[in-house]
């Protein structure tokens, strides 16, 4: 079969990684639902869905070098080229990320994984975290280069949440001792990267687009 | 013409390969400031992780211009994606030494390991900064065997990494949850190190043979 033309490679390229972006949102989501309420079927659907993602990539990354044998592309087109098979790195990534939050409510089942005092931040870390993954779907799809700027001050809500878990931590009153500390200490880290990659995700589109990264970008 | 771009793609490596190198001696500073409490090491990594940034801007630069003006295909090609590949991963290498340099200056003049912790993190940073200079000397020998020697040198790691999680979830662990969460943190810093020198390995073993090695269990 003949290659498709390179403006048909390059959609297939933004739908491709709009479509990893959701389903590496709809994992998180999943996962976070999973470690609230317990529910170790659904983190076990998490893990082993987890492939998918990883077999998108694998196209993505295909279609990429398809696209670059086939037509050679330069300037803005290369650039988009290139930055989805970086992104798609990222992606990977955070499915991956996704994948270890359903590994600790697998892990200590039937045990709930969360203090009560901590649910309310890990909701809340959760559903910042599956909207930027969201709106990094919707970048790379739209190739919206003001909305992809965007993501660094949404992420701003990620980082207060983080910290906001090591004061929770390190309070001398801290009643559920060290193992607790330490899975709380290594999710909010999963959360945290899940976010930094959906910004850098955003990133590459903007790069894409603009020649620029997005802190040179005056918006 | 055929010379220069062959120039070309040697100075891509050697940019890759330097950028390994930069990396190890940053893990190799960031270990000893955290073991040592020095600080002014620690600073000096944290001021230096900059330039480790400077040499992927370079080295994907000679990356896109192998592409736009070469139009490379077949073994070259892969060449060029890995190496792309390979300045991020190589890259968030230096971001891990970089956040052990900081954990070291956040709590100095204490120390943030306790002692009896401290022996694996020594070796940790060895097996990491091993782990580095060997990916770097992968990517300018393009040597399958070196390349697949990475994997299970990994695993001395990956049995580090859990064998501090035994100590810290132990009944006996006698320093409360503040030097818990540091320890928890840094020995994820080393592992993830790992794991992404073991990646540079891996794309280099695409590049040789034109397929990945199975799946990268992270």
């Amino acid at each position: 079969m003949p290659p498709l033309p390179l403006p048909q490679q390059l959609r297939g390229l933004a739908d491709l990684l709009g479509e990893m972006c959701t389903a590496a949102a709809g994992a998180l989501d999943r996962a976070t639902t999973a470690m609230l309420d317990g529910r170790v079927r659904l983190a076990e659907q998490v893990i082993a869905s987890d492939a998918r993602i990883d077999a998108m990539r694998a196209q993505l990354e295909d279609v990429a070098t398809e696209a670059l044998l086939f037509h050679a592309p330069v300037a803005g087109d290369l650039r988009a080229v290139v930055s989805a098979i970086r992104a798609a790195g990222d992606i990977e990534r955070m499915g991956d990320l996704a994948l270890h939050v359903a590994e600790v409510v697998s892990m200590r089942h039937p045990r709930p994984v969360l203090p009560p005092e901590v649910r309310d931040d890990f909701a809340q870390m959760g559903a910042v975290a599956v909207q930027l993954a969201l709106k990094a779907a919707q970048v790379a799809r739209s190739r919206n280069v003001i909305l992809g700027v965007e993501l660094d001050a949404d992420d701003d809500a990620m980082d207060k949440l983080h910290r906001h878990m090591f004061t929770v931590l390190m309070d001398p009153s801290w009643p559920h001792g060290v193992p607790a500390a330490v899975d709380i200490t290594l999710l909010a880290r999963y959360y945290e990267r899940f976010a930094d990659h959906a910004v850098v995700v955003a990133g590459h589109t903007v790069y894409a687009v603009t020649g620029e990264e997005p802190d040179a970008i005056p918006i | 013409m055929r010379d220069a771009y062959q120039e070309q793609l040697d100075e891509l490596a050697d940019a890759l390969a330097d950028m390994c190198n930069r990396v190890a001696d940053a893990m190799s500073k960031a270990t000893r400031s955290l073991l040592e409490c020095d600080l002014q090491l620690a600073e000096e990594v944290i001021s230096e992780d900059i330039r480790i940034d400077e040499v992927r801007a370079v080295a994907e630069e000679r990356a896109f211009a192998l592409l736009a003006l070469q139009a490379p295909v077949a073994t070259d090609l892969r060449i060029v994606v890995s190496a792309i590949h390979g300045a991020g991963d190589i890259e968030r290498m230096g971001d891990l030494a970089l956040h052990v340099a900081q954990a070291a200056r956040r709590r100095h003049p204490l120390p943030v390991l306790p002692a009896e912790v401290a022996p694996y993190f020594a070796e940790m940073g060895r097996v990491g900064v091993a782990l580095a200079l060997k990916a770097g000397d992968v990517i300018r020998s393009r040597d399958l065997a070196a390349a697949a020697e990475l994997e299970t040198d990994d695993d001395a790691m990956d049995d580090l990494h859990r064998h501090i999680f035994t100590v810290l979830m132990d009944r006996h662990w006698s320093h409360g949850v503040g030097p818990a969460v540091d320890i928890t943190l840094l020995a994820r810093f080393y592992e993830r190190y790992a794991d992404h020198a073991v990646a540079v390995a891996r794309r280099i073993v695409y590049v040789v043979t034109g397929r990945m090695p199975g799946p990268l269990a992270v």
